[in-house]
């Protein structure tokens, strides 16, 4: 048996390029009872993030910034350890099945939804 | 007769001797001797008729040369017959004075008629002779009595014709000499020869008439050579005189002489005269102009020298002649070449040899033989064999050699080797056959058209697919009028430019539509046409393809339908929306404040997906996007409101931020600044420049002049908070922008100083990439 998933006390990294809807993540995810680590846009700025900060319990990622795919950042984060889950506008078809596997949020995303795909 | 008298007698006729001998000496006229012999034997006789009788030419009649005491009808006029019966035939046959005392009595001889008409009765003939007892004639004495010539007249008569004899022989030779002379100068002036007299040794020109060809000499010159003598040619001329004036009497050479008109050729002869003891006195010569002789002779020999160029140097062809039967002949390089045979070995060989063995056996080589002889020339294409067995097609002719009295005297062939173009040619035609099969095989319509008239000249099949025509039908008449009445007459102008184009030498591209004849739909072409050069630099052919291109077409109209209405669902989506929006704080308890707000902020996301939807055919500018949310504010560019700075575009990506920016900016304004009532000026600027990532765009935004109140909202308020959010925190994490915002108390400035991505700049002012 096993309780709802929760987000209360995990480290969860944002990564989104647009700011609203940054914003908007870091808002719901702070209030769901996590530290936000991020919002970062860019993938550099990903990649830089995770070399320095600690650990990470969770990291949700929209899959095009500004152009850029995410997908390097996953097979970093997967290669941690450390769960993760896209958050997009994408039909899942669009993705290489390579990262079927990785659970999918449509946006607008609701922080259950992320707790159980992360956590569940 | 008493000697008295005879002493007397022969003292007259002494004195007649001695007299002639003075007549003799003096006179060159031998009429004038002649006559005054006469007369003086005449009286020295006491005859007082005498007469002289001359041998014709031919030794067959006497001519009466001179006389005295006859009529003037009878000297110089009268001939005798030479026969055996006449008694002066018979005194030159003699030798001796044969005397008729009187003709009635004499039996052996026959007495002229005109001597007994006369009234002679009796007469004296005594021969005379030249030197060298050759007989000249008679001196025949008459006398009208009968009479009794003694022992002495007879002396008497033959020491005269003894003196006459030589007298005579001179005045003939020298008569002889005038006449020749006359003749020699006759032929002079009948010649149109220059005729010259040179000494033995040839040093010294005599005499030269120069006939108006060469300027004559009459004086007697050692320089001769240096007068008429070209230059060039005076050693050739002197070693030919030395070389046969030894032994020869006759000298012939030909030479270049100099003379009024110019430099000429002349034919020299010269005859030596010898005098009685053989040796040479002088040379006597006549020399002709034979310029055009030599010229006709030169240009002939060129003539055939270049003939004989050409037929050696030709040696792409094979050219030789034959004897009537066939025979080589003539066998030259051309030929050796192509045929391989050498001369040696192919002269006097059956032409037969070059022709295949196929041919040999039907009988060609004869038949060629023959149609050369009745119509003057066979035409020979076919191929022929070479000395080591190959083949080789020879295009040719042969044609009959003629003599002037047309019979056949053999063949000249002329042939070339055109084994290699006809491998061409196959070639090509393979090449063309090919051409054909990817034509009928494409199913977009090939072609090909004269570039004046557009005519076709190649049409694919698929045409009658494309078009719903038949070719036959689409070939009648006029082509392009056929062709163009097949076009949407909307479309026609269009398609016309485009074969103007080609024609000039462009390639180009052009879709229109057709409405075709079988079922009347519309359908859309493309065509791609190109110029076919011709060799001469100009458009001689006009190619093309034409491809079906209504699939196309209508799948990107449906490709555009799809963008329009994605459009309109998106921005009916933030209707709904907004709709929502209003739905729920009725509920939560709304405030009229978050109702303006979201809506105003739904609305410029709406425009901005406007601008988005275009913007694959239209770039989206600041000054566009700046524009819009402006004039949806109801603020116009002018006395209050500037909007300055170059044609910068903005990526796709970054134009919602931006615009969301700019409407929380603008909203502001309207509600709080330069755009209210209280009046004021805005002013927002841009300028580009570089950064060490390249291109960025510095923005501007200014409001001045605005009506300074206390109670106005605070600067964080004015923002709203959510404008200064985006500008302060979105613009730097979306778009890597560095931003300011300061509010004064009369004025506003906002600063964004933002990153362009590559090729942001418009196209041809860059200088930097």
């Amino acid at each position: 048996m096993t309780s709802n998933p929760t987000l209360a006390g995990r480290r969860i990294l944002i990564v989104e390029d647009d700011f609203v809807i940054a914003h908007d993540f870091a808002t719901m995810i702070g209030q769901a009872g996590a530290t936000v680590i991020g919002p970062v846009g860019t993938l550099l700025e990903a990649m830089k993030l995770i070399e320095r900060t600690g650990h990470l319990d969770g990291a949700i990622l929209d899959i095009n910034l500004g152009g850029e795919m995410v997908y390097d950042l996953v097979d970093a984060l997967q290669a941690q350890g450390v769960p993760v889950v896209f958050a997009t506008g994408y039909d899942p078809a669009a993705i290489p099945a390579r990262y079927a596997s990785v659970p999918l949020c449509q946006k607008p995303i609701d922080p259950e939804q992320i707790a159980r795909a992360i956590f569940g | 007769m008493p000697d008295r008298d005879k002493i007397e007698v022969l003292l007259r006729q002494r004195k007649v001797l001695a007299d002639f001998g003075d007549v003799a000496l003096q006179s060159e006229d031998m009429d004038a001797v002649l006559h005054e012999a006469c007369r003086l034997v005449g009286e020295a006789l006491g005859t007082g008729r005498a007469k002289v009788l001359e041998i014709e030419k031919g030794g067959e009649s006497l001519l009466v040369r001179a006389g005295v005491g006859w009529a003037p009808e009878v000297v110089g006029h009268v001939r005798l017959p030479m026969d055996e019966h006449s008694s002066e035939t018979y005194a030159i046959r003699r030798g001796k004075p044969v005397i008729s005392q009187d003709i009635t009595r004499e039996d052996r001889f026959e007495v002229p008629a005109f001597m007994k008409e006369a009234g002679v009765v009796s007469l004296v003939n005594v021969p005379v002779f030249r030197p060298g007892r050759q007989a000249y004639g008679l001196l025949q004495v008459d006398d009208t009595q009968p009479r009794d010539f003694d022992q002495d007249h007879i002396e008497f008569l033959r020491t005269y014709a003894t003196i006459l004899g030589p007298v005579i022989d001179r005045l003939l030779k020298l008569e002889e000499l005038r006449a020749s002379e006359e003749r020699f100068r006759a032929f002079v002036t009948a010649s149109n020869d220059v005729v010259y007299r040179i000494s033995p040794d040839w040093r010294e020109m005599r005499d030269l008439r120069g006939r108006g060809f060469l300027a004559d000499l009459s004086h007697a010159g050692r320089d001769w050579q240096e007068h008429f003598v070209h230059s060039e040619d005076r050693e050739m001329v002197q070693a030919a005189i030395k070389d046969m004036t030894g032994n020869e009497d006759l000298v012939e050479l030909e030479h270049r002489v100099r003379h009024p008109g110019g430099i000429a050729w002349v034919l020299s002869r010269a005859a030596a005269i010898r005098d009685a003891e053989g040796q040479i006195i002088e040379w006597l010569g006549a020399a002709r102009d034979v310029t055009d002789r030599r010229a006709a002779e030169a240009a002939l020999r060129e003539s055939e020298e270049r003939f004989r160029t050409i037929v050696e140097t030709a040696t792409d062809y094979a050219i030789f002649t034959t004897d009537p039967d066939g025979r080589i002949q003539l066998w030259p390089p051309g030929a050796q070449r192509i045929f391989g045979w050498t001369a040696e070995e192919a002269v006097g060989q059956a032409m037969e040899m070059t022709y295949t063995p196929e041919d040999r056996a039907a009988g060609v080589p004869e038949n060629e033989r023959r149609e050369a002889r009745e119509k003057g020339h066979a035409p020979n294409v076919r191929f022929h064999m070479r000395k080591d067995g190959s083949r080789v097609f020879i295009e040719g002719v042969a044609r009959p050699l003629t003599a002037r009295d047309g019979t056949v005297t053999g063949f000249v062939k002329v042939g070339q080797d055109v084994t290699e173009r006809r491998a061409t040619e196959e070639a090509l035609r393979e090449s063309e056959a090919r051409f054909r099969q990817f034509g009928e095989a494409s199913s977009d319509v090939l072609w090909i058209r004269e570039c004046e008239s557009l005519a076709y000249e190649y049409l694919s099949p698929a045409f009658e697919t494309l078009y719903g025509l038949s070719r036959e039908e689409a070939l009648r008449g006029n082509h392009v009028l056929r062709w163009m009445e097949l076009i949407h007459p909307d479309d026609r102008d269009r398609v016309l430019d485009l074969l103007r184009r080609v024609r000039k030498g462009e390639n180009a591209t052009e879709t229109y539509r057709i409405i075709r004849p079988i079922d009347g739909q519309t359908r859309w072409v493309r065509n791609t046409d190109f110029p076919l050069w011709g060799k001469d630099g100009h458009v001689q052919r006009i190619g093309g393809l034409s491809h079906d291109a209504t699939g196309e077409v209508e799948s990107r109209e449906r490709l555009e339908l799809l963008v329009t209405e994605l459009q309109h669902r998106t921005r009916n989506l933030i209707g709904v929306v907004n709709s929502i929006a209003n739905q729920t704080m009725a509920h939560t308890g709304p405030t009229e404040a978050f109702r303006e707000e979201f809506g105003h902020r739904l609305a410029a996301l709406s425009r901005v997906q406007g601008l988005l939807s275009r913007a694959q055919q239209e770039p989206i500018t600041l000054r566009a996007l700046l524009t819009l949310e402006l004039q949806a504010l109801g603020a116009k560019e002018g006395e209050r409101v500037r909007i300055d700075g170059p044609w910068v575009r903005i990526r796709p990506t970054n134009v919602q931020t931006l615009a969301l920016v700019v409407h929380e900016l603008a909203t502001n304004a309207r509600k709080y600044g330069a755009l209210s009532e209280g009046g004021g000026r805005l002013s927002v600027t841009w300028y580009l420049r570089s950064g060490d990532e390249g291109q960025r765009v510095f923005i501007d935004w200014r409001e001045d002049d605005l009506s300074p109140t206390d109670e106005g909202p605070s600067a964080a308020e004015r923002g709203g908070g959510y404008g200064r959010l985006l500008i302060e925190r979105a613009l730097p994490y979306s778009l890597g922008a560095t931003t300011t915002y300061e509010l004064g108390r009369t004025e506003l400035r906002c600063t964004i100083d933002l990153p362009l991505a590559r090729g942001s700049r418009k196209p041809g002012t860059s200088h930097d990439q």
